[in-house]
């Protein structure tokens, strides 16, 4: 029953004590339970952050702009729908084998075949290995963003998996152990507790010796105890859904501010087949009753930093089709009124279910800012906190899924079709994303739109139709775009999370270990 | 104890240990209540409002996983059928995959259960070891100023939840003077090879004092505030019963003989004031296991009712009843073992041929 | 009663009990006259005024969404002492026939019986409240549901004791030789000298339903927001410690206060009523 020698390996901390130069550096950081280590099934943050830094993707992000390069590819060449890529040379996995073709068309194969995750991002797509180091990935229909997909497709090393598993995909397998060529190999993984990674010197760019030797990634940890562990010296970087006033605290006590920017944005979304926000005058009428400017000063953690700034639609500031900023959406009672005149239901007989998702303390404030807003309208509502797992059931069918849910959704690959679609296409009701089951012809046809043009102009005309038409038939209250906030000792830097020439534009590849560097 | 084969033959063999007889009886009764328990936390568990796959399978799963997983959850078979399988499934050791962790029930138990049960046993021992003092000490100094002293002192401990004392000690000796840790079982910088999972135990294996001491350490804090309101209990019993023994005629006597007053408390009366003390310390036991949940949560405490608490917000049915019936089982071990001691302690349970009724 | 009353009111631990008591009751009841904020017990949002610390404004300080902690209290020792009452008057009905039947009938019913209540003290009574939350939506009936289904055992236990030990009483023995039916020796022959006990179990045990009952809502499976509760509270501010340790201290020290009269008052009863615990 005992799990043995579960933590045999790497005493190199208690060694590091005494031996002076060599010390061996260790970040320490934490993340909301649970880390899901299979590549295949990553989904939130914490996964993310695990599978960028033991897998590697074809391609990366361009640091400070927009774009992608290459990583494990060289290079790549579109004809169509066929995306043809080249292999780097001489890069080996953890294990020591060879990166061959096959294993990008297995990584592929088994993201689509589990079906969890983001694997829905690569429906459609075949992958063939025309020879050890070439691949040919084929669409069944066009797809504008298919390369900014391909950073969260993580290519696993088949021949280990295979010699250690027994079952085709190896579930069990990768999801207690590492099977990439990233820069950090996986010491220990406790899915609730703690990962354990240590840096993998053979890593096909080299890393740094700055950068961290062990990185130890605990999960849910409570917000008091991080507070105090940083101001000991105990910990290094903490979780972004720290309460701002936590934050606070911390920066007051001299902690430093990263921050990751501009790809996502918190939602506050209607269920528009219920009663009575099925009438889009009543969803109108909520929407512009809402208190943007309070929202916005409830995240605020001093003067310089804030964890989001005012939203000017339906897609953040800086994406294609997105308003300028200083179109900031603000509360207006008068508008309100008149709207919920036009409402075909008696605000009398309304009760408003707000959910709050368990895991975020903040939004339960938010639940009570709308409840206070809606009741200046006369419209009684009530609070329902659903822990992240129920929520996602819930919104399984209408009838289940609250009037008002509380989303911070990003873009997955940074391209606004991954924020976007998921959300609002009629094809994918019913998704801890859409829970607004939103169901518009004229939505459908720029979503569409943006996924087939060719072109940026193309494009960004088609994201800003889509843009017009969300405020229009307001399905969502759009609360503030989204900004990463984490509060950090003074023992890191991470450049990638603090310099914006040098940010990826991509949320949790700020927390690449290999580009940190570790002060003492 | 009498040789195991007495325990097939004791219908024919001559009159056994009325204490085999007791444990005999005792073993049966928890038996009947086990298959109780187990009925109980399956009605518990059927009445929860959603599809357990669904929920399992996460908000990207397709209509075909769910009926597969559903199929493999038995969860499309009638109750009772559910019922016998999961009884088949438990005796066979199986208590089925977390689905939130996605691991055996009974991995995720045996990693969980030993911090829990180093935290109520530290617990357990600081009340015992501080509770029965206070209440002997009430007990010699009636109706003086400690006994006052001692009967405020335990009405105020049992008058706050854990969580709050938890939350208190932690302000006060881990915020504002920072003698002990706030969090966790052990300091980074420490690896202990998990034997039994008992860190204190582990790193007394390994010889190594740090290890130990760190692990004590970290133990210290959480295990006080979880024993507090036991010791208000154990102190106001303890000096309850003595109080009573004080007044026998062989007390009187003694001191009558002019014995140390410190003679007669430690001889004479403390023995038989122990008896109710120690069924009170079974039930503290079990009140303890249920605010472990509260303590664990304060503490951040890598514990089985911090995971408890965890599946019972995602509804993960298998790892629910499997948390609950651990929870149980061990309480009904720990009632086991104390009505034993009794037995043990009772001349009258010890000598009887008739077997005792506890 | 009076009398009762009186004697304990000799004893200055027992007029303690008795004050903070009757300090509970007058707060609970007249909470929307006395709250200095008494709209704040509602889904009202003041953030220019949030997380500020004790003041002569709010002498409690304000919680994250700048209502005021102290009214917020009073109001939340409404939903404790209805919850306290709500399950004792339904558990201890329900606990006392139980025993009575067992206790007095004996048989396969006391059997059957004290099985079925063995089966539930065999898990720790936090356990199973927890347990039943965990599958209920979390609303204040369903918390005192859950609470009476852990609490009637303990008053069954109680009353089975106690009428197992009278039911061979001469006065049982001679009502049953003229032919009384078992309801009349149990309900009113039995039962009178069962009460005393009771009344002093319900005493004390107000304290540890509000123990309880906030505990549950500590984890998150009580009570719901904006409605105020004590345990909802802590564990609400216990995120912001050490920094806004008003958040915590105050419904903590709130719990304690209602809790420590109840014990101080039901002690006392003890000893009025000359009743071993």
């Amino acid at each position: 029953m005992i799990k043995k020698a579960l933590f045999a390996a790497a005493f190199a901390a208690t060694t590091a004590l005494s031996s002076g130069s060599f010390a061996e550096t260790v970040l320490r950081l934490d993340e909301v339970a649970v880390g899901e280590l299979d590549p295949a099934k990553a989904s939130d943050y914490a996964d993310s952050i695990l599978m960028f830094n033991v897998y590697d993707t074809l391609v990366l992000p361009n640091q400070g702009g927009p774009g992608h390069s290459g990583h494990l590819a060289e290079s790549w060449s579109v004809d169509g729908t066929t995306y043809t890529f080249n292999l780097r040379d001489g890069v080996s996995f953890q294990s020591g084998n060879p990166l061959r073709a096959a294993d990008v068309v297995y990584s592929l194969e088994r993201m689509q075949a589990l079906g969890a995750g983001l694997s829905y991002l690569f429906a459609g797509v075949t992958a063939e290995a025309v020879d050890e180091s070439t691949v040919t990935f084929t669409l069944e229909a066009p797809y504008a963003p298919f390369i900014a997909s391909l950073v969260r497709l993580p290519i696993v090393d088949q021949v280990h998996v295979a010699a250690n598993s027994d079952d085709e995909w190896g579930e069990s397998f990768l999801s207690a152990n590492g099977a990439g060529t990233g820069a950090y190999s996986v010491t220990s993984h406790n899915p609730q507790d703690e990962t354990v990674m240590a840096k993998w010197d053979q890593y096909f760019l080299g890393v740094a010796d700055v950068a961290p030797d062990t990185v130890r990634l605990r999960y849910g940890l409570e917000a008091a105890t991080v507070r105090t562990l940083i101001a000991q010296g105990e910990h290094d970087i903490a979780s972004q859904w720290l309460p701002p006033e936590v934050v606070q605290a911390l920066a007051k006590d001299g902690a430093q501010l990263f921050t990751e920017t501009g790809t996502g944005a918190f939602y506050f979304k209607m269920n528009t087949t219920k009663a009575p926000l099925d009438d889009v005058n009543c969803r109108l009428a909520l929407s512009q009753a809402f208190d943007y400017a309070t929202a916005v000063q409830m995240i605020a953690i001093n003067d310089d930093v804030s964890a989001g700034s005012p939203a000017t639609g339906a897609i953040p500031v800086g994406m294609f089709g997105a308003n300028g900023a200083e179109m900031a959406l603000s509360q207006d009672l008068d508008a309100a009124k008149a709207s919920l005149e036009a409402c075909a239901y008696d605000p009398a007989d309304m009760d408003i279910e707000i959910s709050w998702i368990a895991e975020v303390p903040l939004e339960e404030r938010f639940a009570l800012l709308m409840q206070s807003n809606f009741t200046q309208l006369g419209i009684k509502s009530h609070i329902t906190k659903l822990p992240w797992a129920l929520f996602a059931e819930q919104v399984s069918t209408p009838e289940n899924t609250p009037h008002i849910s509380q989303l911070f959704v990003n873009a997955v690959t940074g391209d606004p079709d991954t924020l976007l679609y998921g959300m609002y296409h009629s094809s994918t009701p019913g998704t801890w994303q859409s829970p607004e089951y939103l169901n518009d012809v004229a939505v459908d046809a720029a979503l569409e739109a943006g996924r087939a043009a060719t072109d940026e102009a193309g494009r960004e005309a088609a994201y800003a139709a889509l843009n017009a038409r969300l405020m229009e038939i307001a399905p969502t209250i759009y609360g503030f775009d989204r900004q990463s906030v984490f509060a950090a000792s003074n023992r890191v830097k991470a450049p990638a999370l603090s310099d914006p020439a040098q940010a990826f534009g991509l949320d949790g590849m700020g927390f690449s270990f290999r580009l940190m560097e570790m002060v003492e | 104890m009498d040789p195991p084969h007495s325990l097939f033959f004791f219908r024919t063999e001559p009159p056994m240990s009325p204490i085999l007889r007791l444990l005999l009886r005792r073993l049966g009764i928890s038996v009947i209540v086990l298959i109780g328990v187990s009925m109980l936390i399956f009605v518990i568990a059927r009445i929860i409002p959603g599809d357990p796959a669904r929920i399992a399978l996460g908000p990207n799963a397709n209509a075909e996983q769910i009926a597969n997983l559903r199929a493999e959850m038995h969860l499309d078979d009638s109750l009772p059928v559910q019922y016998a399988n999961f009884v088949v499934d438990v005796l066979r050791g199986d208590l089925g995959t977390s689905l939130y962790t996605n691991r055996p029930v009974t991995l995720d138990i045996a990693q969980f259960l030993p911090a829990t049960l180093e935290l109520v046993l530290l617990a357990g021992i600081i009340m015992v070891g501080v509770g029965l003092p206070l209440g002997i000490l009430a007990a010699r100094h009636r109706n003086r100023w400690p006994d006052h002293l001692v009967r405020i002192l335990s009405l105020l401990t049992v008058s706050a939840p854990s969580f709050v004392w938890a939350v208190i000690l932690m302000l006060l000796f881990a915020f504002y003077l920072p003698l002990f840790p706030v969090a966790g079982r052990i300091s980074d910088v420490y690896e202990i090879e998990r034997v039994t999972g008992f860190l204190t135990i582990d790193a007394l294996l390994m010889a190594d004092l740090a290890v130990f001491a760190d692990a004590l350490h970290h133990l210290i804090l959480p295990a006080v505030a979880l024993s507090l309101s036991g010791i208000g209990q154990a102190a106001r019993l303890t000096r309850a019963n003595m109080a009573e023994t004080y007044e026998k005629p062989y007390i009187e006597m003694a001191q009558a003989f002019g014995f140390f007053p410190n003679r007669i408390a430690r001889i004479w009366a403390f023995k038989p004031s122990l008896i109710p003390s120690l069924t009170i310390i079974g039930l503290d036991f079990a009140a303890m296991l249920g605010n472990a949940f509260l303590v664990e949560a304060v503490f951040a405490w890598p514990g089985l009712s911090r995971y408890g608490v965890n599946v019972i917000l995602r509804k993960d049915l298998n790892a629910i009843m499997g948390t609950v019936l651990i929870i149980a089982l061990t309480f009904l071990i720990v009632n086991i073992i104390v009505d034993l001691l009794i037995a043990l302690l009772n001349p009258r349970i010890r000598h009887s041929t008739r077997g005792g009724e506890a | 009663m009076i009398r009762t009353i009186l004697v304990l009111t000799r004893n200055p631990l027992s007029l303690l009990g008795l004050i903070l008591v009757g300090l509970v009751i007058v707060a609970a009841v007249f909470a929307p006259w006395l709250a200095p904020y008494p709209t704040h017990n509602g889904a009202v949002v003041d953030f220019l005024n949030n997380n500020r610390a004790p003041s002569a404004q709010n002498w409690m300080g304000t919680d994250l969404v700048g209502r005021d902690i102290f009214s917020r209290i009073l109001y939340a020792y409404q939903i404790s002492l209805t919850l306290g009452v709500v399950v004792l008057v339904i558990a201890t009905p329900i606990g006392t026939i139980i025993g009575l039947l067992a206790g007095y009938v004996g048989g396969w019913v006391e059997a059957v019986l004290m099985r079925v209540v063995d089966v539930f003290l065999s898990i720790p009574p936090l356990v199973l409240a927890i347990a039943m939350m965990g599958v209920l939506e979390p609303t204040l009936t369903n918390a005192m549901l859950a609470v009476t289904a852990m609490w009637w055992p303990w008053y069954a236990r109680l009353v089975y004791a106690i009428a197992r030990s009278e039911r061979e009483e001469g006065y049982v023995l001679a009502a049953e030789v003229i032919g009384a039916g078992t309801p009349h020796i149990a309900f009113r022959e039995i039962l009178p000298n069962c009460l005393p006990a009771i009344i002093t179990k319900m005493t004390l045990d107000m304290g540890f339903v509000i123990i309880i009952a906030s505990s549950l809502s500590f984890l998150g499976l009580g009570v719901q927001p904006p409605t105020p509760d004590l345990g909802s509270m802590v564990a609400e501010g216990a995120r912001y410690l050490p920094d806004s340790w008003w958040l915590t201290v105050f419904p903590g020290l709130a719990i304690l206060i209602a809790v420590f009269g109840f014990n101080l008052l039901g002690d006392g009863l003890r000893e009025v009523l000359e009743i071993d615990g």
